[in-house]
C-alpha cells in the first residue's frame, strides 16, 4: 500500500468518524454534558489555549514527569547495576523489587497522604516510586543477563574490575535499561495522572477531574487527546528509538 | 522447598528492618505502625470478612474485565487483521488508545456511568481491550503471508485461514497483550476505586487515609502486591510459557 492510498484511506476514515460523532451528538436523546458534539472540544481546546490554562497544566505535567524520570534514573540505574554485579546479592534483591514493583505508586499513596500532606511532593514521590522499581529491577536483570564468558574472556586477558563493569556490563546492559525506563515511564505518566486526580494540584489530571464535576465534558474530552498525544509522542520519538537504537548497537551481545 | 525459604529471606530482612524502625521511636507509630499491629489488623479484617469482601470486589472486576474484553479484542483484532488496508490505518489508532489508557478515561467514565461500579469496570474493560487488540493485530500482521498463501493454495477458507494459522500465529503476542493488560488494568482499577467506588482494595486504603488507618492502608498495600505476585506467577507466566512453546515458532 502506498503511502497515498494509506493517506486517504485515514482521511476517509477521520472525516466518516467525525460526521458519525456530530451526527451522534446532534440526534441522540442525551443532554450536550453526555456526548459533546466534536467543535464543542475543539472550542474547549481554544479557551483552554486562549485562557492558558493547557499550556500551564502541559508544562506542570510534564515537569513533574520529568523530574521523577531523572530521579528515577539517576538514582535506579546505578542501583540496579550494583546489586547485578553480584549473584547473591541480585538473588536476594530481586524478589524484594519485583514486590514493591507490582504495588503501584498509586497504591501508595493513601500512605504517602499521612506521610506528606496533600501537595507537590506527595505527587513527585508517588510518580517516582512507580518509575524507579521497572528502572532498577530492568537494570538488575540486565547485568545478570550478560553472558559470563565475556566477563571471563575479559578477565583472562587481564582486565580490572572497573575495566569489565565499564566495556561489558555496562554495555550489554542498556538493552535492558532502555526497556525498563520505557515500562517504568509507561506506568508512571499512568500514576501521575491519577495523582494529579487525587491530590489535586494542576497537571491535566486534575484538569480532567476538575471538570467532570462541572460537567465540562468538552474539557474532560480534549484533555484526554492532549494526554493520549502527549504519551504517544513521547513514546514514539523518544523511548522507542532509545530502545531500538540500544538493541541494534548492544543487543547482539545477547547472541 | 530451599528455593522458597530463600526466597522469603529477603522479605524476612525487610519486615525485621521495619519492625527496628518502628520500634526505635525515629518514626510515630501513626506514621509506621509496627508490622505486629499491621499483622493483627489484617487478621482481624480477614475474620469480619472485610477483606474478602474487598479482594472479591476487586478480582470480580479484573474478572469481568477479562470475560468481556478478550473475546471481542480477539475477534476484532483478528477481523481488521484480515484486511492490510485496514490493519495500517487501525494499528495507530489503537495505539493511540492504549496510550490512554487507564485511569484518563475514569472523568468521562463518571459522567457517562455515575459513581460506582460501572465505572470503575468500565476501566478495567476498556485497558483489557485495548491492549489485547493492539497486539492481537499486531500478532496477526507478523504472521508470515507465506503461510496464508500455503493454506489457501492447499483449498483452506478462510474460516481455516483464522482458525488455523492467523488465531494460533497471533497467540504468544496475544497472550503477552492479556499479561500486559492486566498489569496496567490492575493498577488503573486500585487509582479508579479510590475515587469512583466504595468497595475493592483501593478504596478500602483511600478511605483508611482519612481516617489515618496507616494500619489498614498497609494491610491492603501488601494485599495488593501479593495478590498480583500470586497472578503473575500462578497464571500469567505459566500460560505465557506454554502458550511460546506451543504456538511460538510459528512467527520466527
Amino acid at each position: 500500500m502506498t503511502w497515498r492510498e494509506t493517506a486517504v484511506t485515514w482521511i476517509l476514515l477521520l472525516a466518516g468518524f467525525f460526521a458519525a460523532w456530530s451526527v451522534a451528538a446532534a440526534t441522540l436523546p442525551v443532554p450536550a454534558y453526555v456526548l459533546p458534539a466534536p467543535m464543542a472540544v475543539v472550542e474547549a481546546g481554544r479557551d483552554l489555549v486562549v485562557k492558558g490554562i493547557l499550556p500551564t497544566y502541559v508544562a506542570e505535567s510534564l515537569r513533574r514527569m520529568l523530574t521523577a524520570a531523572v530521579i528515577a534514573f539517576a538514582i535506579g540505574v546505578p542501583v540496579g547495576l550494583a546489586l547485578g554485579m553480584s549473584r547473591r546479592l541480585a538473588e536476594f534483591a530481586y524478589p524484594v523489587l519485583n514486590f514493591f514493583q507490582s504495588v503501584s505508586g498509586i497504591a501508595w499513596l493513601p500512605l504517602m497522604l499521612v506521610w506528606f500532606g496533600f501537595g507537590e511532593r506527595t505527587i513527585l514521590i508517588a510518580v517516582n516510586y512507580t518509575v524507579i522499581f521497572p528502572v532498577t529491577l530492568n537494570a538488575l536483570l540486565g547485568v545478570r543477563s550478560v553472558p559470563r564468558i565475556y566477563v571471563s574472556g575479559l578477565r583472562t586477558l587481564g582486565a580490572s574490575r572497573w575495566r569489565i563493569a565499564r566495556d561489558v556490563i555496562l554495555p550489554g546492559s542498556l538493552p535492558s535499561i532502555a526497556t525498563g525506563m520505557r515500562l517504568g515511564l509507561a506506568y508512571g505518566w499512568r500514576a501521575l495522572i491519577a495523582a494529579e486526580m487525587l491530590v489535586g494540584a494542576h497537571g491535566l489530571g486534575f484538569m480532567i477531574f476538575t471538570a467532570q464535576n462541572f460537567h465540562l465534558t468538552a474539557r474532560i474530552m480534549l484533555g484526554m487527546v492532549v494526554i493520549g498525544a502527549l504519551w504517544l509522542v513521547l513514546d514514539y520519538f523518544v523511548l522507542r528509538p532509545l530502545e531500538q537504537a540500544t538493541i541494534e548497537r548492544w543487543g547482539l551481545i545477547q547472541r | 522447598m530451599v528455593k522458597a525459604l530463600r526466597g522469603l529471606a529477603p522479605f524476612v530482612v525487610l519486615v525485621a528492618a521495619w519492625e527496628v524502625v518502628s520500634r526505635s521511636g525515629l518514626v510515630a507509630e501513626i506514621f509506621l505502625p509496627r508490622p505486629e499491629d499491621v499483622a493483627r489488623t489484617g487478621w482481624a479484617m480477614a475474620l469480619d470478612g472485610s477483606l474478602w469482601v474487598n479482594i472479591a470486589a476487586s478480582l470480580g472486576r479484573v474478572l469481568v474485565g477479562l470475560v468481556v474484553s478478550v473475546p471481542l479484542a480477539v475477534g476484532a483484532g483478528v477481523l481488521v487483521g484480515l484486511s492490510r488496508r485496514l490493519a495500517v490505518v487501525l494499528e495507530p489508532v489503537a495505539g493511540f488508545f492504549n496510550a490512554l489508557s487507564g485511569i484518563a478515561w475514569l472523568p468521562l467514565a463518571v459522567t457517562w456511568f455515575g459513581l460506582g461500579w460501572g465505572s470503575v469496570t468500565f476501566i478495567m474493560v476498556n485497558t483489557v481491550f485495548f491492549l489485547v487488540f493492539f497486539n492481537t493485530l499486531v500478532g496477526v500482521r507478523t504472521v508470515p503471508r507465506v503461510f496464508e498463501h500455503a493454506v489457501r493454495t492447499l483449498g483452506g477458507s478462510r474460516w481455516h485461514l483464522i482458525v488455523q494459522v492467523l488465531i494460533p500465529g497471533a497467540m504468544p503476542s496475544i497472550v503477552a497483550g492479556i499479561r500486559m493488560s492486566i498489569g496496567f488494568g490492575w493498577r488503573a482499577l486500585i487509582a479508579a476505586e479510590m475515587i469512583a467506588t466504595s468497595t475493592g482494595l483501593g478504596f478500602l486504603i483511600f478511605n483508611a487515609q482519612n481516617f489515618h488507618q496507616t494500619d489498614t492502608i498497609l494491610v491492603g498495600i501488601i494485599t495488593i502486591g501479593l495478590l498480583w505476585l500470586a497472578t503473575d506467577r500462578l497464571l500469567l507466566q505459566p500460560l505465557e510459557r506454554w502458550t511460546v512453546e506451543r504456538w511460538g515458532l510459528v512467527s520466527s
